[in-house]
């Protein structure tokens, strides 16, 4: 069944094939962008773009593309759209693109992108590849969601900005609660993640070979 | 024909000029939009600097209150060189006077503002923007949390000027020139610390002792 097979391209990643908790790929960014939730959500965004993009114009030029140069070309269809959003981020959003900084550049690096183009879109059809890219990026975004939640919650005591923890509970006025500073570091979010990945493994009973 | 070398130099030319084409008409149509985002964000922060930006204000009230408010002024430093600052209210009877900075941060140029009050030595408060810094840790200057501890700061001591200084951590004493520091972006604040004291001293003209 077509549809079928579509669905699972899409929810693999979500959970079974999770580029982030089971590939163990993209952790430098999604501990990077990680501090709060409205950065988290534009970063996916941005993912989103990049990956369906690379993955459809990549499988788009599978047979054109000379094998012996389709990492280079790969690199060049996935810089472009980088830059692209980068600059769509500027000129739109800018005050998330400058908390964002040099993150978003850096999704050229992200091996979930290039890993993706390799591995899925030079073999499969244009539509399979947008789905498989719609997938793992919407698969990156969820656990970096997860993980911003958490430190935003423990670290700052706000999600999306709205405070959550009263005020009166808080040390300076009255109350006991200390915000975790930990949870605004980067080891805040490794140890986030590490949590996610056990809980993911255990329910989903996944080992490394 | 594919897999000759003729072929291959044709594909990465040819995919090598559509990206370029792509980004340049990209970059010359966004570049107004970004270029007035990139203004607005600095009259922001000379507004934040006097403490007079509500989060409220959307990009008509900055503009309007900027212009209102703001007189350009430039004066000369030892060397001849001219050097802009802003005054805060009336030229006649100044609420305050807002100078440029910036300088070296660990990865990037960091550029800020910093208000002094009337007299000249009391500082009304400063911003940072535009900067590269570790998001999470040096890039923690732009936070309000960090820029308020300069307010009521005084950076001449017995008519010398000494700026102020941002400590390693905390404070041991209470000191009306220094702040307590940032732990994890001790290098950014040491960077804040050389072009803050410089970029005053470029000012002693104006600033008239």
């Amino acid at each position: 069944m077509a549809t079928r097979k579509n669905f699972s391209i899409v929810a693999g990643p979500l959970s079974r094939s999770n580029p982030i908790t089971t590939q163990v790929l993209g952790i430098c960014s999604a501990l990077a962008v990680t501090v709060k939730v409205d950065t988290a959500l534009v970063m996916s965004g941005a993912l989103i773009f990049v990956l369906v993009g690379s993955n459809t114009i990549v499988s788009a030029l599978r047979n054109l593309i000379p094998s012996r140069v389709r990492i280079i070309v790969m690199l060049t269809v996935i810089a472009t759209l980088v830059i692209v959003i980068d600059q769509l981020l500027k000129a739109f959003l800018y005050d998330i693109s400058k908390q964002l900084s040099i993150f978003v550049g850096l999704i050229i690096t992200n091996c979930i992108v290039l890993g993706r183009a390799e591995a899925f879109a030079l073999k499969n059809s244009m539509r399979e590849s947008a789905l498989d890219g719609l997938g793992n990026a919407m698969g990156y975004g969820l656990i970096l969601l997860l993980v911003a939640a958490a430190r935003e919650l423990f670290g700052s005591g706000s999600l999306l900005g709205l405070q959550i923890v009263p005020d009166f509970l808080y040390a300076g006025q009255g109350g006991w609660y200390v915000n975790n500073g930990l949870m605004l570091l980067a080891p805040g979010a490794f140890i986030i993640l590490g949590l996610l990945i056990w809980l993911q493994r255990t329910v989903t009973g996944y080992r490394e070979e | 024909m594919p897999g000759s070398n003729s072929y291959t130099y044709f594909f990465v030319i040819t995919m090598a000029v559509i990206s370029a084409l792509l980004l340049s008409v990209m970059k010359i149509s966004l570049q107004e939009r970004q270029e007035f985002n990139k203004a607005l964000d600095t009259k922001k922060n000379i507004l934040k600097a006097v403490g007079a930006l509500e989060p409220v204000m959307n990009s008509a009230d900055v503009e309007e209150l900027y212009t209102l408010k703001f007189t350009r002024q430039a004066v000369r430093d030892s060397q001849g060189n001219e050097h802009g600052f802003y005054i805060y209210g009336s030229p006649e009877s100044p609420e305050g006077y807002v100078l440029p900075i910036s300088g070296k941060g660990v990865w990037s140029t960091i550029n800020g503002f910093i208000a002094l009050e009337p007299d000249k030595n009391t500082v009304k408060g400063i911003s940072f923007y535009d900067h590269g810094e570790t998001p999470g840790l040096g890039g923690e200057i732009e936070k309000d949390f960090f820029t308020s501890r300069f307010a009521g700061k005084k950076i001449f001591k017995d008519g010398e000027l000494v700026s102020v200084t941002i400590a390693k951590g905390r404070l041991q004493e209470q000191s009306d020139y220094a702040v307590d520091g940032i732990s994890g972006a001790s290098l950014t604040t040491e960077g804040i610390n050389r072009f803050l004291r410089d970029d005053l001293t470029d000012y002693l003209m104006m600033l008239g002792k």
